[in-house]
């Protein structure tokens, strides 16, 4: 298995003088192909800033981060924006998606982006909305769609720009237990089936319970490594 | 094409805002549309009415003569210039004069004046003299006929059909000349100067009460199109200027009108900037609301890929959106008002006389091309220099602190 990402004491610190807090301390560790990986920890602990400094969203004050070999920490501007777009997925708690573009606009959206010819797009739009179980609601918006289905289609688009890796942070926060359990079956089914590269940042049990792998994190430092 | 789409339906989300928003720019716009065709009205009839009154859009005279109206500076031979006249085919009329400063008596009272003798119909085609006649009748080949503003008739105590004595120098040896004239008419121009101190009587009477033979003391013309007048490079001015003729347009002839335009141009633009300077501010304030207010989804589409030009390219296109919206509604709502008001005219309380032109109990607005091209454009590149900073502001958010903001 190659290593996709590889993060190399990073660190990130808020505040300044006495309130100076490190969100993330001195943290190292990669993942693999396919890994279906979870950062858990208490709320405050650090695993969304691990993320989203994994997910080039944020600058770290010390260490770097190596996506396929390529340090993102570095990138900015147009750079880091094409290596997100092309390279990484992204999942967020809530409101993910584009109010005023549909469910097959909103997948469509970063592959236009990406400049993919429309013909290539619209049937990818289609197998993503069939992938995710919502076929034939391509047309509606999102206030028009459950919060279930919104994270459904927001797969769907973290899938479409066929990224290396899916970050996602808390996707089932806002999910009642049955819809959320249904989305993250459905995510490790695309894990299994097509070998997708997921990484969580959780504290919600049901993610722990599937994830192969946890990395637990507590006030910004990683406590322990643990592969199932 | 996915700009677009995304900006138009986002000027949507809040419609009303978009609605306020296009509101100020609209309002804007038919304020700036109606107060220009307001100022092109006055100044066209203030222009009109310092041109057409009496001055003329141009004139012809002996070098010197306007400086003090000296009568003995006049135009020996005027036939040549006259020719010339005759075959311009710039030229819609012109009226032949002689000007000469008079004592103007009645049985009860006496003025100083000034005396112009006028071709009675080439002065209806190049003056308002017959138009301003409000009592008796007009000048004709009657040769003791005389017109008297209503102003002097009132001092002199004066009506129709009264006996008016000229006393004046001959133009050539100074003597003393008098002439017993009958009052015909009685005209009102309007402003006090003219209607006090100006008798009209009919040229060839004042050529032979003068001493003037054929001489003239100036001629003023009314051309088809009046901006010829002022034209630097204009044929008929540089066959007739020679050593001691002169040829003034409007301009010349009345610096002032030239100093007005320039000032009331530049109140329009102060008005202009002032009123565009607080519709801009709007314009921020309400994109500033609109990013605000998706900060959180402006940071997931940064996140997800969206390259920082494109968000902001998003924030001018909404602005250039509602700029468009508003011109759509305001032009057509500009030029109704306009027509109306060009057609009624707006009400100002009473005659108001302003630089020696009276202008009437209404104002009407003038409708110019200008207007509807130039005003628009003004709008929508001030609404999109108001986006600049907004749209610098979206493009430039990180996605990982606008993210934790918006939660």
């Amino acid at each position: 298995m190659s290593i996709v990402i590889e993060a190399q004491n990073l660190k990130r610190c808020y505040g300044s003088g006495v309130t100076l807090v490190a969100a993330v301390n001195d943290v190292s560790f990669s993942i693999e192909q396919g890994e279906f990986t979870a950062i858990i920890g208490p709320s405050g602990s650090g695993k969304s800033t691990l993320l989203n400094l994994i997910g080039g969203l944020d600058q770290p004050d010390a260490g770097r981060v190596l996506l396929q070999g390529q340090d993102i920490a570095t990138m900015t501007g147009n750079a880091i924006s094409d290596f997100r777009r092309d390279h990484i997925g992204f999942i967020f708690q809530a409101y993910n998606l584009i109010p005023v573009l549909s469910a097959h606009e909103n997948i469509e959206y970063i592959m236009l982006l990406q400049g993919v010819p429309t013909l290539n797009r619209q049937a990818r739009v289609l197998e993503m909305l069939e992938l995710v179980g919502l076929s034939g609601l391509g047309h509606r918006r999102p206030s028009e769609l459950s919060g279930g289905q919104q994270q459904r289609v927001a797969v769907a688009r973290a899938m479409a720009s066929q990224p290396d890796i899916i970050l996602a942070d808390e996707p089932t926060a806002n999910l009642d237990s049955k819809t959320g359990a249904g989305l993250l079956d459905l995510m490790r089914d695309l894990n299994a089936a097509h070998g997708l590269t997921f990484l969580f940042s959780t504290h919600d049990q049901m993610i722990m319970e599937r994830a192969q792998r946890l990395v637990h994190i507590k006030d910004g430092i990683l406590e322990q490594d643990e592969t199932r | 094409m996915l700009l677009i789409q995304l900006a138009w339906r986002n000027l949507f989300r809040n419609g009303r805002r978009t609605f306020l928003t296009c509101l100020l720019l609209t309002s804007s716009l038919v304020v700036i549309i109606l107060m220009d065709g307001l100022i092109l009205g006055m100044l066209g009839v203030m222009v009109g009415g310092i041109t057409q009154t009496l001055e003329g859009e141009a004139q012809i005279y002996k070098a010197g003569f306007r400086d003090r109206f000296d009568s003995t500076l006049y135009l020996e031979s005027p036939q040549s210039i006259l020719n010339v006249l005759n075959q311009d085919e710039t030229l819609l009329a012109y009226a032949p004069r002689v000007v000469v400063p008079a004592v103007i008596g009645s049985s009860y009272n006496t003025l100083g004046g000034m005396v112009y003798g006028v071709d009675p119909e080439k002065e209806a085609a190049t003056s308002r003299l017959r138009q301003a006649l409000i009592e008796g009748e007009y000048l004709s080949d009657k040769p003791r006929a005389l017109l008297m503003g209503r102003l002097m008739a009132e001092k002199l105590e004066i009506g129709i059909g009264d006996r008016v004595v000229l006393t004046a120098s001959a133009v050539d040896n100074n003597e003393l000349v008098q002439g017993l004239f009958r009052v015909s008419g009685i005209v009102q121009f309007g402003p006090k100067e003219l209607d006090e101190s100006f008798v009209f009587i009919h040229i060839k009477g004042a050529q032979a009460l003068f001493q003037l033979g054929d001489g003239l003391h100036q001629i003023a013309l009314r051309f088809k199109d009046f901006e010829d007048a002022n034209r630097s490079d204009l044929a008929l001015a540089s066959k007739i200027e020679g050593e001691n003729i002169e040829f003034k347009g409007w301009l010349a002839l009345q610096p002032g009108i030239g100093a007005m335009l320039e000032m009331t141009s530049y109140s329009t633009l102060i008005i202009g900037t002032v009123l565009f300077l607080f519709a801009s501010l709007g314009v921020i304030n309400a994109i500033f609301m609109s990013i605000y207010e998706r900060l959180y989804e402006l940071a997931i589409a940064k996140a997800i890929g969206t390259r920082p030009a494109f968000i902001g390219g998003l924030i001018v296109l909404e602005a250039f959106g509602l700029a468009l919206i508003s011109c759509s509604i305001g032009l057509p709502i500009a030029y109704c008002l306009m027509t109306y008001f060009a057609g009624s005219g707006l009400p100002l309380g009473g005659n108001i006389e302003f630089s020696g032109v009276v202008l009437g109990g209404r104002l009407y607005p003038e409708l110019a091309l200008h207007q509807f091209v130039q005003f628009p454009v003004y709008v929508i590149l001030l609404t999109l220099v108001a986006a600049i900073y907004p749209a610098l502001f979206a493009a430039r958010i990180t996605p990982a602190r606008s993210l934790q903001k918006a939660l």
